[in-house]
């Protein structure tokens, strides 16, 4: 009954939801040849020996002689317990070189989140606030700007002015430098300015949408007749019901731009995180980490919607929390 | 903070009760700049309300009465709004006043109650919430105190378990209770104007009957005056001591309850009762529509859907008011100096009619 319940079945669902995707990914790789075994037979087969013998040697090595449900419920087992298996091309489990770039993602991700959360409804109300003001045309142009330009594209250029003309900031990443140093916070400063710009716009553009709406609401009239100012009004009055329909666009857009654009972005500033870990295992065909990569950001995708439907519901206290 | 704006003395205030106005309304304009002109949604009304009494706006949808008494505390949006005029609450006008000082007065000495009460609250905070921020707001109180005293007037406009439902959220609550947590969140500041601007409109007929009551009990409780905006003069009846009727933006006619519903003197009021049921008039109604805001008649207001109306009433403004008993004024020519009021009669003219008001009452129709 009530909200527990509600945020209970909301978890469940989250979990069937990441074992229907782990099961469709476990049928795609069943189904798909396996290159090393390709690559065993060419190796017996340039060594003289027999292919066919390498290939069925090789497949029992690997466990892909035994019936398809025990070779699913070991696959079930070992990525929930979180044995994903080895990195060929980094030498090392793959769990390991994953929480490697999870560190670096991180360093720039958790700033640029933060920042998209405080900056785009803030904006996005106070434009509603001054609407077709300058103010207001200055907000939405920026916003159309970041939302327009590519992030990889807007990287370069920035990349171009303030690391190699002005020589303000160092153009190759430096792993050796401590996480909360000076030195740090300028590395990462264009990165994070890259992917804030592209994710501010659609977060600025809808709470100033949403906030237009509840800025001529009865309930304004109200609060001003009440004698409220305005700086309280749109503080409590408009901000607490635009973050409502806000909540799905923010979480949203930054998995959208978290998923794809921190690719562009790490490759582009040289940050070994979990983008670039991911472009390079696909460049090295190494199977286990790019099954990885796509599990940690699958489970990123299906906790942030959990998050999402969760943060939803606490902040409309009208949607009823009872039979679903 | 604001205890001190009141009158000085005990004596002083019993002084101002009987002589100067609580609320004194003067050349009232409230303008609105569109794109296709300048809206005038009331056009220089001047009225009075005196301490503890219960004056109705009375009009059709349109003429104004809305944006009147929304203009008393400036909570017409500017722009695209613009009042102009006097305003004087307790002698101070409230439209040269700064922000800060009409802020002060209203919620807590000029309080609103509003029309519908289904959007009236914020469906995100709990009506707890939203009663003890309009107490904090103008007073200095702890939270534990505030809620207290939220809960006290909650009970007095008839919220069953008050304490209890003091948590939920607007939307758990039907309509009349809206309007009684409304009333309630009016009542913080202990007002002494209270500004209900077609509060019964949107509930049914019943609730409407038993909200009516309670302003009936809460104005001598707070010890309150009421400006009452309605169109229902079903509810004016009921409830007014005076009566000021509204048409496009003007006054039409003045007076008290007996006065205008024993003696209209204006056709438009005239009208208006004979929508009344049990009147006449109430299939046809009154022929035609409100005349476009932004290009008001020259006239007399009312004069194109007037069967009265002769070639004077479509010129030089809307008529000045002439007093036609104390306290009872109509805003018509055919009460101005040389004319037969008893033209505009229901009986038809009587007496001896000049000349010239007979002759053009036959060219009324062009």
């Amino acid at each position: 009954m009530g909200l527990p319940r509600y945020v209970a079945a909301r978890i469940v669902w989250a979990a069937v939801v990441s074992l229907v995707i782990v099961t469709i990914t476990f049928v795609l790789m069943a189904a798909a040849p396996n290159p090393a075994i390709q690559e065993a037979a060419t190796q017996a087969a340039l060594e003289g020996g027999d292919p066919q013998e390498a290939v069925e040697r090789e497949r029992e090595l690997r466990g892909l002689d035994e019936p398809l449900h025990v070779r699913y419920l070991d696959f079930l087992t070992g990525v929930y317990t979180l044995e994903w298996g080895w990195s060929e091309h980094r030498s090392q489990p793959v769990t390991e070189a994953l929480s490697e770039g999870l560190y670096y993602t991180a360093q720039y991700s958790v700033p640029w989140t933060i920042l998209t959360m405080l900056i785009g409804p803030l904006v996005g109300v106070y434009s509603a606030a001054n609407m077709y003001s300058w103010k207001d045309h200055l907000a939405t142009g920026f916003a159309f700007f970041g939302y327009a330009i590519p992030n990889f594209f807007f990287g370069i250029i920035l990349l171009l002015l303030f690391g190699v003309w002005l020589d303000w900031i160092p153009v190759v990443y430096n792993t050796d430098v401590a996480v909360f140093s000076l030195e740090n916070v300028r590395q990462l400063a264009i990165p994070v300015f890259v992917l804030v710009t592209g994710s501010i716009g659609a977060i600025m553009r809808v709470s100033r949408n949403e906030s237009a709406e509840f800025r001529n609401a009865d309930f304004m009239k109200t609060a001003k007749a009440k004698g409220v100012s305005p700086l309280r009004a749109y503080a409590y009055h408009v901000m607490r019901p635009t973050l409502v329909p806000l909540s799905t666009t923010l979480v949203g857009q930054l998995l959208a731009i978290f998923l794809g654009s921190s690719l562009l972005v790490e490759v582009v500033f040289g940050i070994p995180g979990l983008g670039r870990l991911t472009f390079d295992a696909l460049v090295a065909q190494d199977t286990n980490l790019v099954l990885g990569s796509t599990l940690i950001f699958t489970f990123i995708a299906v906790i942030g919607n959990l998050l999402e439907d969760i943060v939803f519901t606490v902040l409309d206290p009208r949607i009823s929390y009872d039979d679903r | 903070m604001s205890e001190h704006d009141r009158d000085p003395t005990p004596d002083a205030e019993t002084e101002t009760r009987n002589d100067e106005p609580l609320l004194e309304i003067e050349g009232l304009r409230t303008t609105f700049g569109t794109d296709s002109g300048t809206l005038v949604a009331v056009d220089g009304i001047d009225v009075t309300v005196r301490a503890g009494e219960t004056v109705c706006l009375v009009g059709e949808s349109g003429s104004g009465k809305t944006v009147a008494v929304e203009s008393i505390t400036r909570l017409v949006q500017s722009p695209p709004g613009r009042i102009e005029g006097t305003v004087r609450f307790k002698g101070q006008d409230l439209l040269s006043a700064d922000e800060a000082t009409i802020r002060s007065i209203r919620g807590h000495e000029i309080a609103h109650v509003f029309q519908n009460p289904q959007n009236a609250l914020n469906h995100c905070y709990t009506v707890g919430w939203q009663l003890v921020e309009a107490i904090r707001v103008h007073e200095d109180v702890p939270e534990a105190a505030a809620r207290a005293r939220a809960i006290d007037l909650l009970d007095r406009v008839g919220i069953a378990n008050a304490s209890s439902r003091f948590d939920d959220y607007p939307h758990e609550f039907s309509g009349g209770q809206k309007q009684r947590i409304m009333i309630a969140m009016a009542l913080v500041g202990d007002p002494d104007l209270l500004v209900a601007d077609e509060p019964t409109t949107a509930l049914d007929v019943t609730v409407q009957a038993q909200i009516l009551d309670l302003f009936e009990e809460l104005k001598t409780e707070f010890d309150m005056a009421v400006l009452f905006v309605t169109h229902d003069l079903g509810v004016v009846a009921e409830i007014a001591d005076r009566i000021v009727v509204l048409y496009a933006g003007k006054v039409m006619e003045r007076g008290t309850v007996l006065d205008i519903f024993e003696r209209p003197g204006h056709p438009y009021t005239r009208a208006l009762l004979e929508c009344l049921p049990g009147r006449g008039n109430e299939i046809s109604g009154i022929g035609g529509s409100l005349p476009e805001p932004t290009a008001p008649p020259d006239g007399c207001r009312f004069a194109p859907r007037c069967p009265h109306a002769i070639d004077a009433c479509h010129r030089d403004g809307q008529p000045l008011e002439t007093e036609i008993e104390p306290g009872h004024s109509v805003s018509c020519v055919f009460y101005r100096e040389g004319r037969d009021s008893s033209v505009v009669s229901p009986e038809g003219p009587t007496g001896v009619s000049s000349d010239d008001a007979d002759e053009e009452a036959r060219s009324t129709d062009d």
